[in-house]
């Protein structure tokens, strides 16, 4: 066990933690930050996606001592009341079924626009190939990415 | 304003039932914790002091507030927000006023499991009529405080509107009379108006998930985020191997792993309790054991399936009774339900109570569960149903509560139990694999038969959506195609003589839509396919694919045709049809289960794939306009992409797969 200094959603947290234990699980056990989900546990599947300095990130493979000295932002820090552009597109596409892995789609959706305002169909099946939806929600996820572009995909 | 119609005493007789169910108690959602950012209330709306609550669907507030109580579990197909609509349409009122709150375990909502897609189906006319008996009620207030009679009086958005026209009442002042009298009742002979559907205002409306903005900003609680006070966090060891148990154990490494309270054994296996998800994630990779493998040790899913031809009719038997006779056979593997919200559950077993917290499809199982292991009587024992992260069949399945229930009772804590994806994946029931014999003559094919063997082999099976529909589908639709090949007909001309009525039409109107017969680019393919599933909802779906050298097939175009009668929410419809063809697709394209030595071979998405977004083909859907009675939609859109896309590699590259899924090795060099 270690102490460690984690800036999340611009807090800092000072907690006493295994260094290699998955970000993830400090999210949600310890901070009470449960808006990032498990699924898979070794990467596969970004329902767990958060921010790192801007970059989106598998929080489940993420060790937390990776995370001190950097930005950790999560869904629940995205915006400060559910208005980033890419959850307003979310909500004008209706995107969400069962809704779970949609807190991971939205923050890599919104690490991309970031970076490529204006995303290509090949973009973003670069970008999001990794999140994965068994609800099958993709036709309306590319939409409202293409839609949070046109209305304003930076953060 | 809204026309209205007199419901017939038959169906009076329902509302009576609900109207003696009782009062509902308003449980929300335990762990329901307030966004993480709070945002001031737009209004500053003091908290309600009376009601009107003639029903356990619904109340109505002094403010004029609606709570709706949803008795149906959410997993994604938008049960919350249709029941919620179909009260909030008879009660007349905006659906800005409406909040849900979910039922827990109660008999008084009937059998509240949810499957079968009859979620709408089965409470369509129930739920109007206890919409508009609250509606009625109002008016009734209102009538009398005007002093005229209430059948001269309407409502509007809420309000309760004089015969003048002129004058209105709000609804939220006109609870407290409205609660004092008496609950119409068909015994009686009251009457109550519904609307008749030129007056619908929300049915029918493309309205989004009332949960959408918990979801998107992380503040929706799941069974996963569930906290209670005190909580432990436990993982729990199973043989691997279907049917095996520990044998011996040795827990001291895992006890050593800081964090881990105590290592238990329950009826699945071995528990191992911590103070958080990732020291009982470790802890149990720190036991030691030794298993009883039992009776299945040496299963494999190919053995599984040649038991299973060996008592079944072969391809070519069909021709030696009859001259005109065809036949083959299709088969489709073992497959996994794949949530992405692993099972989980939270209990609290104390001397004189059990309280759980489960994402269920099944709350009524789930607390008879409950009470058998605790042997508490069943009022000690509540069931709170919370949001679901993808169901599909899996959570119809008691087994995760058992185990949450097993552990909280052992160590006296609320104790949440939390599987690995690997647990998900290897102790699933699965879609079983099955054999399905498909013979017919050629001389009269309505006579066509598929003859379905599952395997009953002791590998876990169950409910996986569109249950035994999709290899019903699979071979059935991929079978007349052959036949269509074989006496040189157009599969989708062929399938027109074959249908009639609703069916038929939903076909033509597939076929129309994606074009059926104009040209494609070289090396493409389109394939058609009809289902009805569980005989209900006629859907047709037409799917366009290509394959390429290596054997990859891409699908690039699905349009999809449905009649499920009158539409609740065609947004919805839209989105059950487009997850049930990406459900669809991963089975046809990507993803099985194989077992060998007794056990899952597959463990994660690396081995069991599921559909991506680059892999999602465009789909259209098109919905047959009806008033008929709602039927299903949350399994309907799976059974016919499975054939559609197979008729369509077809199509593409002459040759005929009878397996799930592709695999690349089938089609290379086509």
């Amino acid at each position: 066990m270690s102490s460690i200094t984690l800036t999340v959603n611009d807090q800092e947290h000072t907690i006493d933690v295994d260094p290699d234990t998955p970000l993830l699980w400090v999210l949600r056990d310890t901070l009470d930050l449960t808006g990032t989900k498990y699924s898979c546990g070794i990467g596969l599947c970004g329902t767990c996606t958060v921010h790192l300095d801007g970059e989106a990130v598998q929080s489940c493979v993420t060790p937390v001592s990776n995370a001190a000295s950097r930005k950790v932002t999560t869904i629940e820090g995205l915006s400060p009341d559910g208005s980033h552009p890419v959850q307003r597109a979310w909500a004008a596409e209706n995107v969400v079924q069962c809704g779970y892995c949609q807190t991971g789609q939205i923050m890599a959706a919104a690490a991309l626009l970031a970076k490529e305002p204006n995303p290509t169909d090949a973009d973003i099946d670069a970008a999001m190939a990794g999140n994965l939806c068994r609800c099958g929600t993709y036709q309306r996820i590319r939409r409202a990415i293409h839609r949070a572009a046109e209305e304003g995909g930076k953060e | 304003m809204s026309t209205h119609s007199n419901v017939t005493r038959r169906e009076f007789l329902k509302v009576s039932a609900l109207a003696g169910a009782g009062l509902v108690i308003g449980i929300t959602l335990p762990g329901c914790k307030p966004s993480p950012t709070p945002t001031p209330e737009p209004t500053s709306t003091p908290e309600p002091e009376d009601w009107l609550e003639p029903n356990i669907y619904l109340k109505v507030d002094n403010n004029g507030g609606v709570t709706i109580t949803a008795f149906r579990s959410e997993m994604g197909q938008g049960i919350r927000t249709a029941i919620a609509m179909i009260l909030a349409e008879e009660l007349d009122v905006d659906w800005s006023v409406v909040r849900i709150e979910q039922a827990p375990a109660d008999p008084a909502y009937g059998d509240q499991m949810t499957g079968g897609s009859v979620s709408i189906s089965g409470h369509y006319l129930l739920l109007r009529l206890a919409g508009g008996v609250a509606r009625h009620m109002l008016i009734t207030a209102a009538a009398q405080a005007w002093g005229v009679e209430p059948e001269s009086c309407s409502t509007e958005s809420g309000w309760a509107i004089h015969p003048d026209g002129e004058q209105r009442l709000p609804y939220g002042e006109l609870v407290e009379a409205a609660a004092t009298l008496p609950v119409p009742d068909p015994l009686r002979g009251d009457a109550v108006p519904i609307k008749d559907a030129e007056g619908f205002r929300i049915l029918g409306t493309r309205i989004g998930h009332w949960d959408t903005p918990q979801m998107l900003d992380g503040s929706a609680v799941y069974g996963i985020d569930v906290k209670v006070p005190g909580m432990l966090y436990a993982t729990v060891a199973r043989c691997p191997v279907f049917g095996g148990e520990v044998a011996s154990f040795d827990a001291a490494q895992a006890k050593a792993v800081p964090g881990v309270r105590d290592v238990i054994e329950i009826d699945a296996g071995l528990a191992v309790v911590a103070d958080n998800t990732w020291a009982a994630i470790q802890g149990r990779q720190a036991l030691e054991i030794t298993w009883d493998e039992g009776a299945l040790a040496s299963l494999s899913s190919v053995d599984i399936r040649e038991a299973l031809v060996e008592g079944a009719p072969k391809p070519g038997e069909a021709a030696a009774d009859d001259a005109s006779g065809w036949d083959a056979a299709y088969d489709v593997p073992f497959l996994a339900h794949a949530t992405m919200e692993p099972m989980n559950c939270v209990a609290d077993v104390r001397a004189t109570s059990c309280e759980v917290w489960a994402p269920t499809q099944n709350p009524q199982a789930a607390k008879q569960r409950a009470v058998a292991i605790t042997k508490l009587p069943r009022d000690a024992v509540q069931v709170h149903v919370t949001l679901i992260g993808g169901g599909f069949g899996r959570r119809l399945q008691t087994d995760y509560v058992e185990q949450a229930v097993q552990i909280s009772q052992a160590v006296a804590v609320p104790v949440q139990v939390i599987w690995t994806r690997d647990d998900d994946m290897q102790h699933d029931f699965y879609h079983p694999l099955s054999y399905n014999y498909t013979s017919a003559s050629l001389d009269d094919l309505r006579r066509l038969r598929v003859r379905s063997y599952p395997a009953r082999s002791g590998v876990p099976t169950g409910a996986w959506r569109s249950v035994e529909n999709m290899p019903e589908a699979f071979a059935h639709e991929c079978f007349l195609d052959e036949v269509a090949a074989e006496l040189g007909r157009d599969p989708y001309e062929m399938r027109l003589e074959l249908l009639s009525g609703r069916e038929k039409a939903v076909l033509e109107l597939a076929a129309t839509k994606a074009g059926w017969g104009t040209p494609l680019p070289e090396g493409w393919g389109r394939g058609i396919a009809f289902h009805s599933t569980f005989g209900v909802t006629p859907v047709a779906q037409v799917a366009e694919v290509s394959v390429d050298e290596g054997g990859s097939v891409r699908v690039h175009r699905v349009v999809c045709a449905v009649d499920c009668g009158t539409v609740v929410n065609p947004d919805t419809v839209e989105a059950q049809m487009e997850g049930g063809i990406a459900f669809g697709l991963t089975a046809v394209l990507k993803a099985k289960i194989t077992v060998e030595n007794g056990r899952a071979q597959q463990s994660n998405f690396h081995d069991y794939p599921i559909l991506r977004i680059d892999e999602m083909p465009t789909v259209e859907v098109y919905i047959v306009p009806s008033d008929r009675q709602p039927t299903g939609i949350g399994e309907m859109g799976v059974p016919p992409i499975i054939p559609a896309v197979l008729n369509a590699v077809f199509a593409a590259t002459g040759k005929r797969i009878r397996q799930l899924p592709i695999r690349p090795e089938d089609l290379q060099g086509t």
